[in-house]
């Protein structure tokens, strides 16, 4: 189901078929899903032990974190926002979740690490929908606050994370099905779902596009924009959860390095930073993309630190690509492609 | 709720009407003093707190203390500042202080102090150069385009240099940086006086060259100033040079200060850098800014962790306290002037 379900989005959207393409393209996201292809093919050709059990499961635990992350990220990138925050977002849930399963039972667990995501998000919302302050300097702010808060939780890494959990989320569903890749599948789908087929998804689009019309049509932009926080907590906390039991520990700085890589996956996905563009799947693989490439240079027998400067040249290149192909075709034809 | 939604600065006449009248001539006379000196009343007032709180803490020796961890964040600051003002961010700073500084070290030994020197603000200038570039040329974020350029730097980082080898620290950087010297009968390290002419000769190139006040005008109106005349992307990618520039002159100076070196030694400026220069005043839409605030900026921040180690309450609050100071700050003008 985990391969199907990205799939299904793609063959739904493709029914009318030229519909679904305009609409992946208009959201930016033919670039990254083309990069992932050919990084996919390069990946099997180089290393074709990825369609092994082990693997599978090792490369899917490591990049779905890195995606559910980046989701949340797209969701406030879509308003028109930025959150610097989401990285002690993500290690506050990650320590809440760790040290309250040595308290309560498991699902109480997972529902304040999710109830502590939505506060941080709502926290953020708050500020910036009915505030009225910039997004990126709040977020700024909460960053330093969440963060020592994580710390003040949990101040080294450890916490009750048990082989359980760990096969609940990182383990084989099905053979060569891991499961970490049927949680990231529900949750886009869903995701997917609240953004294309409810009147939220669509004023969310709306807010980022165009704040005026939509206020304009009598539509509440205030709180559109307050939910759209609240549920990127909520994302984020899960790929806090799915961080910490694939690792069986809690960490306060774990959060850290995903402030600048989902902010990344979702600039490689064609999103626009002022907001209104940006698609779901071309999120997911960018950050497929952006999280395998360590691997596919270990295998490839490449010093693993080429990674940090490929990651950068595929962001330039798959972003700058498109702007540079208007520019010609601009000057060629003469007119605004 | 047609009434409420309305932002309070699209009423900027309608305001103090209410008020009396008093408080409307001290408003009008707060908005004639420089934003750039709030923060430095605000240190102030800290420094005054912490006395009450611990007398001993009013002492010149406590104030340089406190100043030379304040000039050693400012220092690392300034290329964000202008980076800010242009209406731009730069998220490359960590690791381009970490390039460079690592650069200082591998080339002091062929090329001697001063030329591994220049050799690592060039560094600093190309990464620059090559951000400006992008970001006004391919018409990416200044957001995206920076953390890529930070992301391949640490790769860069990874990649060229050997650690091992880089320890020694020449003896013309200390004296410079970490030797004491003595100003006035003060006994101080040289990186405060250092920076502070570094901030005196930005603040008037900022304010008094043609350069400088395009910098300004191409952050709060873009538009406007290219419709004027002004070759904006030529100013945007100057002010990203020099922003490189001064975050690698700050690698140059931290190493020389701490005397260590490592692949993460910026990673700590990401935020704190970005922090000093929105306590400092400056808008994050660009615009406005200066490098005095940011001074006032990186004291009001080292203030507040000297009270927190004073009064034991441990690191984590301090990154607390950090962010409400944020908020307060943004909360007093960061709102959106014009929507």
């Amino acid at each position: 189901m985990s391969v199907a379900a990205p799939a299904r989005i793609l063959r739904s959207a493709r029914i009318p078929r030229s519909a679904g393409i305009t609409r992946l393209r208009r959201e930016g996201a033919i670039a990254p899903i083309t990069a992932f292809v050919v990084f996919f093919l390069v990946y099997v050709i180089i290393n074709p032990e990825l369609l092994t059990r082990f693997q599978l499961q090792t490369a899917a635990n490591l990049v779905v974190p890195l995606a559910l992350v980046a989701l949340g990220q797209l969701l406030i990138v879509l308003v028109g926002g930025i959150d610097i925050s989401i990285g002690a977002i993500m290690s506050l849930c990650n320590v809440v979740f760790a040290t309250q399963l040595e308290i309560v039972p498991v699902p109480v667990a997972i529902l304040l690490a999710v109830g502590v995501g939505l506060a941080c998000g709502l926290f953020n919302g708050l500020l910036v929908a009915y505030g009225g302050l910039p997004a990126i300097a709040v977020t700024l702010a909460s960053a330093f606050i969440f963060g020592s808060i994580a710390r003040e939780v949990l101040d080294r890494p450890g916490g009750g994370i048990t082989k359980a959990i760990y096969l609940a989320t990182s383990g084989e569903l099905l053979p060569y099905l891991p499961v970490s890749l049927v949680w990231l599948s529900v949750v886009a789908v869903l995701l997917w779902l609240l953004l294309q087929r409810t009147a939220l998804g669509r004023h969310i689009y709306g807010v980022g596009s165009n704040m005026e019309s939509v206020r304009a049509a009598g539509l509440n932009a205030r709180l559109t924009k307050l939910l759209a926080f609240g549920l990127s907590g909520m994302i984020t906390s899960v790929g806090a959860m799915m961080l910490a039991a694939s690792t069986v520990t809690g960490d306060p700085r774990s959060g850290d390095a995903y402030l600048l890589s989902s902010i990344a996956a979702v600039a490689l996905a064609g999103a626009a930073f002022t907001g209104g563009r940006g698609s779901i799947i071309g999120t997911v693989l960018a950050a497929c993309t952006l999280g395998l490439i360590g691997n596919l240079l270990f295998f490839a027998g490449i010093n693993s630190y080429w990674q940090y400067v490929i990651s950068a040249l595929i962001i330039f290149v798959v972003v700058g690509l498109p702007v540079v192909w208007g520019r010609i075709t601009f000057a060629l034809k003469g007119r605004r492609s | 709720m047609t009434s409420s939604t309305v932002p309070a600065s699209q009423s900027p006449a309608g305001a103090p009407s209410g008020k009396p009248l008093g408080s409307a001539s001290v408003r009008q006379l707060g908005s004639r003093i420089p934003r750039s000196t709030w923060p430095l009343i605000a240190f102030v007032v800290l420094f005054v707190i912490g006395g009450l709180i611990r007398p001993n803490l009013i002492t010149i020796d406590s104030l340089v203390g406190t100043a030379t961890f304040a000039i050693i964040l400012a220092i690392a600051s300034f290329g964000q500042t202008i980076a800010v003002i242009q209406a731009g961010i730069d998220l490359s700073v960590p690791n381009t202080i970490a390039f460079s500084a690592l650069a200082f070290l591998g080339l002091v030994a062929p090329f001697g102090p001063v030329g591994a020197f220049a050799a690592a603000l060039l560094t600093g200038a190309v990464i620059g150069l090559l951000n400006g570039v992008v970001i006004s040329k391919l018409g990416l974020t200044p957001i995206v385009t920076t953390i890529a350029m930070n992301g391949l730097l640490f790769g860069a980082i990874l990649l060229v240099f050997n650690f091992s080898e880089l320890t020694a620290i020449p003896e013309s950087l200390l004296a410079i940086t970490s030797a004491k010297i003595s100003l006035l009968g003060v006994e101080t390290a040289a990186v405060l006086p250092l920076g502070l002419v570094l901030m005196g000769v930005l603040q008037l190139v900022l304010s008094f060259t043609g350069w400088g006040r395009s910098l300004f005008v191409v952050g709060s109106a873009a538009e406007v100033a290219r419709l004027g005349g002004l070759p904006v992307d030529r100013i945007r990618i100057g002010g990203y040079v020099l922003s490189g520039v001064l975050a690698a002159f700050a690698g140059v100076v931290i190493v020389g200060y701490y005397q260590q070196a490592s692949a993460t030694m910026g990673a700590s400026y990401l935020l704190s850098s970005v922090a000093a220069v929105v306590v400092g005043g400056a808008s994050i839409f660009g615009g406005r800014g200066s490098v005095v605030g940011t001074v006032g900026g990186a004291l009001v921040l080292a203030q507040v962790s000297t009270l927190v180690a004073v009064l034991n309450l441990g690191a984590n609050i301090q990154q607390l306290i950090y962010g409400v100071i944020i908020l307060l700050v943004i909360s007093l003008y960061g709102r959106r002037n014009s929507a």
